[in-house]
């Protein structure tokens, strides 16, 4: 962990920030749980199960049907080829009624409506899969007019289905995108399993394509997130806790952004490993700056290009080492990087990526060992009142206090990423030097959660409230979601 | 099996069309889900020899898509050393149980006469094809003369 240092300065600004406190109706209550309107993470959303899902949709299904007058079974193909916007789809339709259908794949293109061959020949019905003969009342057809025997649908349904498609099922025929809805689709599926698992797929499918719904990423969790915008804010999940974030679905990351934390994690999953193996494996030759690898354990290192003997741990001449060669210390840091290889620039960048993976790493362990600490808070609390040091209850805070510890240093752990895009400004000082408060002051909250007893409860309140608002001002500022 | 009446009928259509750039047509009688035949190109290079390939229908065709492998060697930026191609009528997001063996047949024929550099299986000879025609064109004579099976007569 890094060590930030209260300088007089920062304890100035600890001094307004109580000044804060009493002056402004902040509400300082112990309960921070409870979402607030000028809480900078607020986000309204309910958590639904699939059946109130399911009615959800179907009242904008019904809705839609009732205000163009088509069947329900296609104004639900329709809202999911719009990603259920009503209004775009009543609006269209208004205008061009063909043109809408068309571009949803509910209706073919007008001109390429296939012409009935069966005209002057009724009885005979060829299915251009099977290439047997029909009967009339076996042919089964979409809007498009292209006539396949019925048992070749369920057939194609069936293959379809296993390879998990199901709103995406298509006309049978050459280049026709017509969509098959699922009014046509499910009386034709012989088994019950493959009606199970097509309504399961297309529910998922709905799901996905509307904008107000999210599944939680929560392991078996089938609970669906409904909020009112897609907006990069934190979702706790009711059933399964599992928090993430609702725009991306990840784990939640304020405050940084979607796209920052993607391109971090990309990063992070393709160069650690390049860069922990050339900060540790390759120095550059402090006479000729080729780059080399370290591939033996010996220190003593000679330069194969312009063989010049240094020492790989301070990479002074080998020669004036002599005898004293394990009290080496003499690491010093290359001057003027500007002029150095290209090799050595790449190091400087990697160490500039490591210095804030390093932080973000060992965050994320911190977290895995505070999750410990919990369980020590709860056999510690057991065994206080055990020994008649006071009850239960008046032992509760310590656990609110753990949690305030480890959302605090969740959001800590995600402003390293962000920190690591930010271009170098006054952003990034103002950045940097609440990230400093903030780090300082999660420390102090662990060390004191670590070492509570009864009569500091006061001072551990008020340093949690002391942590919380610094997280709090430090989204404030930044999180712009 | 519903492929079978399929495959038949197909089979016979295709013989009974008498199509010049597929020819030599050879089907196992105990297994029609395998099928030979020769492709003979109209356009240079490969207007120097013919290509044998094999289509293998699978067992729920045709809501499956066919697979096809060239068994003679042919140097063209759309199929691989191991003689594997990339056709899209014959991909599975682009199948469609209506299209007939016939028409995947013609896609292919298209594809061998007018190779598609866009994009390619072998990156290396797509890179020639667009930027140096006259080389690509000088190895892939050579190379369809050293390999490639005979033209039929007539």
């Amino acid at each position: 962990m890094a060590a930030y240092k209260m300088s007089d300065d920062d304890m100035e600004y600890s001094d307004t920030d109580y000044d804060d406190y009493y002056g402004n109706d902040y509400e300082g209550d112990m309960d921070h749980m409870v979402p607030m309107k000028n809480d900078p993470e607020y986000f309204d959303v309910a958590c639904l199960t699939d059946t109130e899902v399911e009615r959800l949709l179907n009242e904008s299904v019904e809705q839609l049907s009732n205000s163009i007058q088509v069947t329900p079974s296609l104004a639900k193909l329709l809202l999911h080829m719009y990603n259920w916007n009503q209004v775009e789809i009543v609006a269209g339709y208004r205008q061009d009624c063909h043109r809408i259908l068309a571009s949803a794949h509910v209706k073919p293109p007008q001109s390429t409506t296939a012409k009935d061959p069966g005209g002057e020949n009724e009885g005979e019905i060829i299915c251009p899969v099977c290439l047997g003969t029909i009967a009339p009342e076996a042919v089964g057809q979409l809007t498009c007019g292209h006539k396949f025997c019925k048992d070749c649908w369920s057939m194609n349904f069936e293959v379809q289905i296993t390879q998990g498609i199901s709103t995406g099922i298509e006309c049978m025929a050459n280049n026709c995108q017509v969509l098959a809805p699922e009014d046509f689709v499910v009386p034709l599926l012989k088994r019950p399993v493959f009606k199970e698992k097509y309504q399961q797929y297309a529910f998922s499918d709905y799901v996905r394509s509307h904008p107000q719904l999210r599944f939680c990423p929560g392991p078996n969790c089938n609970i669906v997130v409904q909020a009112k915008e897609c907006r990069a804010k934190r979702v706790i999940c009711t059933a399964c806790k599992t928090q993430f974030c609702f725009k991306c679905g990840g784990s939640y990351h304020a405050p940084t952004d979607c796209e920052t934390i993607k391109r971090w994690l990309t990063k992070c999953a393709d160069d650690s490993e390049t860069a922990n193996y050339i900060s540790a494996h390759t120095k550059d030759c402090p006479k000729c700056h080729l780059c080399i690898e370290k591939n033996g354990g010996c220190n003593h290192m000679q330069c194969w290009k312009c063989k010049y003997d240094f020492c790989w741990m301070c990479l002074g001449c080998w020669k004036t080492h002599g005898s004293e060669y394990y009290e080496c210390s003499r690491y010093k840091e290359n001057p003027n990087i500007a002029h150095e290889s290209a090799h050595a620039q790449a190091r400087e960048a990697l160490k500039k990526y490591l210095h804030y993976y390093e932080r973000w790493e060992n965050h994320s362990k911190s977290l895995k060992l505070e999750e410990e600490t919990l369980a020590k808070i709860r056999a510690r609390t057991q065994n206080k009142v055990m020994a008649g040091t006071g009850t239960w209850i008046d032992w509760q805070y310590l656990l609110d206090a753990a949690a305030l510890l480890a959302r605090c240093r969740y959001t800590l752990q995600n402003t390293y990423p962000f920190a690591y895009y930010l271009e170098s400004g006054p952003r990034k000082d103002l950045f940097e030097y609440q990230q400093a408060q903030l780090e300082a002051e999660i420390e102090n909250l662990s060390w004191k959660i670590e070492r509570a007893e009864m009569t500091d409860r006061g001072d551990l309140e008020n340093q949690m409230d002391v942590v919380e608002k610094r997280r709090t001002t430090l989204l404030t500022d930044f999180l712009q979601v | 099996m519903a492929a079978t009446r399929r495959l038949q009928k197909e089979l016979a259509d295709i013989r009974k069309s008498g199509i010049k750039s597929f020819r030599d047509i050879q089907v196992d009688e105990s297994n029609i889900l395998t099928w030979q035949g020769l492709i003979v190109p109209e356009n240079p290079p490969y207007n120097k020899g013919a290509f044998r390939i094999e289509v293998n229908f699978p067992a729920e065709y045709p809501f499956k898509p066919p697979k096809i492998n060239f068994k003679t060697k042919i140097y063209h930026p759309n199929v691989d050393e191991k003689g594997q191609v990339c056709l899209p009528i014959i991909s599975a997001e682009n199948w469609k149980p209506a299209t007939k063996t016939d028409q995947v047949i013609e896609a292919l024929i298209n594809l061998v006469n007018e190779p598609e550099p866009e994009h390619p299986l072998r990156a290396d000879l797509a890179e020639d094809y667009s930027k140096d025609r006259k080389k690509f064109m000088k190895n892939a004579e050579e190379f369809t003369k050293k390999n490639s099976e005979k033209r039929p007569a007539d």
